[in-house]
């Protein structure tokens, strides 16, 4: 996540030896990669064109697809996704980003406990944070006794609607959010900001003027991060959100196990994918044009 | 060199893990699978495995959890495919299956037909629960209402399918079972709704009676119930993801009524999860499913004798009671082999009559219809 704002040398390509060296240490991730992830993209992207019938012969097709977007079930749970990941996507970066404002401008010994708290949820693991998020938010769960005890009504409980996930999915995403925008935030000067100040620019103004363009790519590239991750998520759907629509993640694999359709569920794979790579382009491009400036 | 040093031997250890590895069965460990809940987990690690594995000694147990029934048959795929390839299955006990499943198992012979297999007790097995001789029924258990009697007295419990109706749209919010596919005592809910749908008559419905069109003939009218059913249920259609998760909610006093396993509700009574006030009624004019837990063998497991051993265990009447005291389960034998205390303590949840329905490809159908025709028919705004 760092490498958005680190500045590499451009590599030295004055002795072919060491170029040579360079690539067989890169041809070791590249050929893991390519196995355990290009190859299996490929093959589900064909398997779901290129179809096999039932006594093994293939042909050319896309009823897979158009099964998928005339069937009104299915695009209900790709619609309850998208509206899943915008949604959270909103809401991390509203709590996120004066997170991070602070932490990287606080002085004192209280910032180091704010960033601790916020880092807290990368080490909860989901089925516990799940279960945890039954127990307070769920219904007649913590936070209930304690309106109840000075008098207050009930919270109308998540558990079970499409806010349930979206809540847990938030809590879940803070950290790698803060982190990566905290980084953006370092390539930004103190003293820019305080001759801001000087000339009589408010904190608005700071944000606005002095801090937002600087960032902007660290923005976008966390965004790129908590939607993959959001789009992906299994767990927290699966057990707080409701019976239908489901989100993607589910979706799939109950395609896969219980419904016993391995086309389907690799079409839906496909399309999920097909929305995580714009995101992945999103990324790689802000990532190019980092290091395309350095040089 | 000595950080490149590390560094290569990092590589290589990475490296070896990435080979393929050759497993066997290990001797003398019998490799049990299910896909049960965590009660019936508990049940064999504190009781029937410390007793076999002190019977027996020499053999040991490994209990794996499949995780739910289409991981458990993933096993079976795999064991009918070692069957067929005369490798070693690494399987050799079924905790509770449906010899008829995979698809050619049984006809190919990949299941030990257990009646034949010589086992000291099988004479004890309760003949009403024999189906075939290829498995082996050593605990039976049935669905039932459970509810908070504070709430809703025992002697207003509603005793016919007709009454759970009334009182479910008369108290709205106040039922819920979870989505089929997650546990079987919202698919058995769900099953007697379709036994309701179609002449209350479980016979209707066998393995291999199966097509779209019956499918969907029976299926769709039981799908207006559910969905006639679903304003008055909690949130307006909402339901759980699990069994437990329909217990949780009756703890935590959110809803009054759930189907719940009659094993797993006593269990839960026994233990202080719910409190002595839960009520407990089954209906009278057609029970909710329920079954004996069938276990198989395949012929070609690496410790067939040792699991023939198992199986002859869970018969003796060690097992049987406690499956009674501990698990809250009816037993496999006869209950002339139960000793009379029991019998009459017990003689309340004797089920007179269980309806079964068969699995297989009217579980596919189901699970995804009802997703497909119940599960979106919520008004969150309402």
């Amino acid at each position: 996540m760092t490498t958005v704002v680190e500045r590499t040398e451009a590599p030295s390509t004055t002795r072919n030896g060491r170029g040579l060296l360079g690539l067989l240490l890169v041809a070791a991730p590249v050929l893991l990669m390519v196995w355990l992830i290009m190859w299996p993209i490929i093959s589900a992207i064909i398997g779901t064109f290129w179809i096999e019938g039932a006594d093994g012969s293939h042909r050319l097709s896309i009823e897979s697809y158009a099964f998928f977007f005339t069937d009104q079930y299915s695009l209900d749970n790709l619609y309850i996704t998208l509206w899943t990941t915008v949604v959270t996507a909103v809401l991390l970066l509203a709590i996120c980003l004066p997170i991070a404002i602070y932490l990287r401008f606080a002085k004192g010994a209280l910032p180091a406990y704010v960033q601790g708290l916020a880092i807290f949820p990368m080490f909860v693991p989901s089925i516990i944070l799940a279960y945890a998020f039954i127990r307070t938010i769920g219904p007649n769960g913590t936070v209930d006794i304690m309106l109840n005890a000075v008098g207050l009504p009930k919270i109308r409980s998540p558990y079970l609607t499409p806010w349930g996930p979206v809540i847990g999915l938030v809590w879940d995403h803070i950290p790698l959010t803060v982190l990566i925008l905290l980084s953006g935030l370092g390539s930004v000067s103190t003293q820019s900001v305080d001759a801001a100040r000087d000339v009589g620019a408010g904190r608005l103004e700071v944000f606005w003027y002095i801090l937002l363009p600087r960032i902007g790519n660290s923005i976008l590239v966390a965004l790129s991060f908590a939607v993959l991750g959001i789009f992906s998520a299994f767990t927290l759907p699966y057990v707080l959100g409701p019976a239908a629509p489901e989100m993607m993640g589910p979706f799939m694999q109950r395609t896969f196990r219980d419904v016993g359709d391995p086309l389907a569920a690799t079409t839906q794979a496909v399309i999920a994918f097909g929305f995580c790579i714009v995101f992945g382009i999103f990324y790689v491009r802000s990532v190019a044009k980092n290091r395309g400036g350095a040089r | 060199m000595k950080r490149r040093e590390l560094l290569l031997a990092g590589a290589a250890a990475a490296g070896a893990t990435l080979l393929p590895r050759v497993a066997f069965a290990e001797a003398n460990r019998i490799d049990v699978y299910t896909s049960s809940d965590a009660n019936i987990t508990d049940f064999w690690a504190n009781t029937i495995i410390p007793g076999f594995q002190k019977a027996n000694p020499g053999l040991t147990v490994n209990w794996v959890d499949a995780g739910d029934g289409a991981g458990l048959n993933a096993i079976g795929d795999r064991t009918l495919a070692a069957f067929q390839t005369k490798k070693d299955p690494q399987a050799d006990y079924f905790e509770s299956y449906d010899p008829n499943l995979p698809k050619g198992g049984l006809e190919a012979g990949l299941w030990t037909d257990i009646s034949k297999a010589g086992l000291s007790n099988y004479s004890k097995v309760n003949p009403l629960a024999i189906q075939t001789g290829f498995d082996l029924p050593y605990r039976g258990s049935q669905v039932l209402l459970a509810f908070d009697t504070t709430k809703l007295p025992a002697d207003q419990a509603p005793k016919t399918w007709e009454d759970l109706v009334a009182w479910i749209k008369a108290n709205p919010g106040q039922f819920i079972y979870n989505r089929p596919d997650k546990g079987g005592s919202g698919g058995n809910f769900v099953r007697r709704v379709i036994h309701q749908a179609n002449g209350k008559d479980p016979s209707k419905f066998t393995t291999s009676n199966y097509t779209p069109e019956f499918g969907e003939q029976t299926l769709t009218p039981a799908w207006a119930i559910l969905n006639d059913l679903a304003p008055s249920l909690y949130e307006k259609g909402a339901y759980t993801s699990g069994n437990t998760q329909s217990i949780q909610l009756l703890a935590q006093s959110v809803v009054t009524m759930v189907p719940v396993w009659s094993d797993q509700i006593l269990q839960a009574i026994d233990q202080a999860v719910l409190p002595e006030t839960t009520g407990l009624v089954q209906l009278t004019d057609l029970a909710l499913c329920g079954g004996f837990s069938r276990s198989t063998i395949p012929v070609n497991a690496a410790n067939h004798d040792a699991a023939l051993k198992l199986a002859d265990y869970l018969l003796t009447e060690e097992v049987q009671s406690a499956i009674l005291t501990e698990l809250g389960g009816f037993p496999g034998v006869s209950w002339d082999y139960i000793s009379e205390d029991l019998r009459n303590k017990f003689a309340d949840i004797v089920p007179k009559t269980i309806p079964t329905f068969p699995g297989g490809d009217w579980e596919k159908a189901i699970n995804d219809g009802w997703y497909r025709n119940v599960a979106p028919n919520i008004d969150r705004n309402a």
